[in-house]
């Protein structure tokens, strides 16, 4: 069940299209990574999701509720963790998500506050004033807000964006749990490998949508499979014979390596082995060449600036 | 309107401000300097300057308008006279309190969401944009009020003490219960929503409270022109004035509320 759905969700300020016709459906329980350069109307769109900003045309419906008509019943049920985390520094931590809590009259809010101050480990400073935070612990206070209220769809916009390494880390391990209980994230980040690791799927994005698909998908809808051959030396009696073989594609010799695209992948990759050996390769490592999906991004990025270009001209 | 959303802003407002030292003593301290410096200047004008200030002709002008008025001190003393139409004049001097508080108010108030990108989050959340003007403009103009009327109250006992016998009963006039609760809510009003829309459009406070403070010019120059006698107002006038003032109010809510709009927060707010 979709329950996160746009239906040609555009957004211009002025002159400027910031977001063009998204169409995009997020599954419960699914977390989407949201990907795309510095301007790509990332933060637009959860703007508009989240009922923040309307749209020029074309709408969304997040949770059963149109985020253009029913702002607050959708506040009700969305969290939302902004870009900078915004907090009143000189409040404590505990009075700051005690007010915020305030707006949410079916939340306990002694306990749902207690429960996350100590999730988050920020117990201990809950009295401190959260001027005197550093950006991860505050990052963390900015996550408990969000899910003060316990919402089943959660937009999370650079969530680690400025942290150092170590609150990057525990920021992605607690959204994984967040994942594991099953709420349905929208999160928006350029961090290839933080995508990598939380999303079951991403969106490639910039203005408009180049891209959604599962990271392994994307890297097969772009890349062919190629096998990589370590041998002690790549001789060219065996480029040769592996050559003339009909199910190969293309070969690219890289000192001792060799680089081999082959037809129907699973089939002939043993076929492939067999030649060299039999043309009297000396095999050290068969594998296969791997595209993270930062290749996946760069390329479609890439393929739609020439596009743009192409277009302009 | 949801009461409920509206205290909680009302209370996280209160904490906020008041947590800064600054900001504390401006509303507190200030307030009690301005009655006290008020009364102190009145109170050494008629001691050491006395009935020879009736002699300028400016003062004998509004002398002539202040009997015309009030024809019950005519046959006061000229020193009582004088007691009279100077300490007539500290209600009007009353209007610089919630100008200030309210203005001070509202620029920290708005300008620091907006450093602390607190806008954003809050906005995420059920409460709506009316409900959160309506809260921040509570919170401005409660303090505003209690504190003048406080200082009412602290400037009658001034009355009281320094000036000589029934010169209370000649001050608290219909004019000065005009003047307090119904112009002084006006104006208290009109202080905090000038404040919200400037401080929409600048990025430090100081500034904000500048431009708004430009508000204290036509406070001034009531007192001013009451004192030179260019013009003393009736009832009437004050009662015209606070209903203008009303009606300002209500133009300038209508552009506060399209300012305070979801959208214009996070897109036009810089």
């Amino acid at each position: 069940m979709a329950v996160i759905e746009t239906f040609g969700l555009s957004r211009s300020f002025g002159n400027i299209v910031a977001v063009e016709d998204l169409t995009l459906e997020v599954e419960q329980g699914e977390v989407l990574g949201f990907l795309g350069p510095n301007g790509a109307g990332k933060t637009t769109t959860i703007r508009m999701l989240a009922g923040i900003i309307a749209p020029t045309s074309g709408y969304a419906v997040v949770a059963g509720f149109r985020t253009d008509h029913e702002v607050e019943r959708l506040h009700e049920v969305i969290g939302l963790l902004t870009e900078a985390p915004g907090f009143y520094n000189r409040l404590s931590a505990r009075r700051n998500l005690e007010f915020f809590a305030g707006f949410y009259p079916y939340v306990d809010t002694q306990t749902q506050v207690d429960k996350y101050l100590r999730l988050m480990g920020l117990w201990e400073r809950r009295h401190d004033k959260v001027g005197t935070f550093s950006k991860g612990m505050k990052q963390r206070l900015a996550l408990a807000r969000a899910l003060l209220h316990e919402p089943q769809v959660l937009f999370l916009d650079e969530p680690t964006a400025g942290l150092d390494p170590e609150a990057s880390r525990e920021v992605r391990e607690f959204i994984k749990d967040l994942s594991r209980q099953g709420r349905t994230i929208f999160l928006s980040t350029h961090n290839l490998a933080e995508a990598e690791f939380l999303c079951h799927r991403v969106a490639l994005f910039r203005r408009q949508m180049l891209a959604v698909d599962t990271p392994q998908n994307l890297r097969q809808r772009l890349f062919h499979r190629q096998v990589v051959v370590q041998m002690d030396s790549a001789e060219d009696s065996v480029v040769d014979a592996v050559r003339k073989l009909d199910f190969v594609q293309a070969v690219h010799r890289e000192g001792s390596r060799l680089i081999v695209e082959l037809a129907d992948f699973e089939r002939n990759r043993p076929n492939l082995v067999e030649c060299i050996v039999t043309a009297g390769g000396r095999i050290q490592e068969v594998s296969e060449t791997e595209y993270s999906l930062e290749d996946v991004y760069l390329t479609l990025v890439r393929e739609e600036t020439e596009g743009s270009n192409a277009t302009k001209s | 309107m949801r009461r409920r959303y509206i205290i909680n802003i009302i209370k996280k407002e209160w904490e906020d401000t008041l947590s800064n030292l600054n900001t504390l003593l401006l509303i507190t301290l200030a307030p009690l300097l301005i009655i006290g410096q008020g009364l102190l200047v009145i109170y050494l004008v008629v001691r050491f300057a006395g009935e020879g200030v009736l002699m300028s002709p400016m003062f004998q002008t509004a002398m002539e308008k202040l009997e015309a008025i009030l024809p019950s001190i005519a046959e006061l003393p000229p020193i009582d006279k004088l007691q009279v139409l100077l300490f007539s004049q500290l209600h009007v001097y009353l209007l610089l309190i919630p100008v200030m508080i309210a203005i001070t108010f509202a620029t920290f108030s708005i300008i620091e969401e907006k450093q602390s990108r607190s806008l954003e989050p809050l906005l995420a959340t059920p409460v709506r944009t009316d409900e959160l003007f309506i809260g921040k403009a509570l919170a401005g103009s409660i303090p505003a009020l209690v504190m003048t009327w406080l200082c009412a109250g602290l400037s009658l006992i001034g009355i009281a003490c320094l000036g000589t016998a029934h010169i209370l009963g000649a001050v608290v006039t219909p004019s000065w219960f005009i003047s307090v609760f119904l112009l002084v809510p006006a104006v208290t009003v009109l202080s905090f929503l000038l404040g919200a829309i400037i401080s929409s459009r600048v990025n430090d406070p100081r500034n904000a409270q500048n431009i708004s403070l430009l508000i204290i010019l036509p406070v001034l120059a009531l007192i001013a022109v009451q004192v030179i006698g260019v013009l003393l107002l009736t009832p009437l006038l004050f009662f015209i004035i606070a209903v203008i003032v009303g009606v300002v109010d209500l133009i300038v809510l209508r552009i506060g509320v399209r300012l305070f709009q979801r959208e214009s927060i996070i897109i036009q707010w810089r």
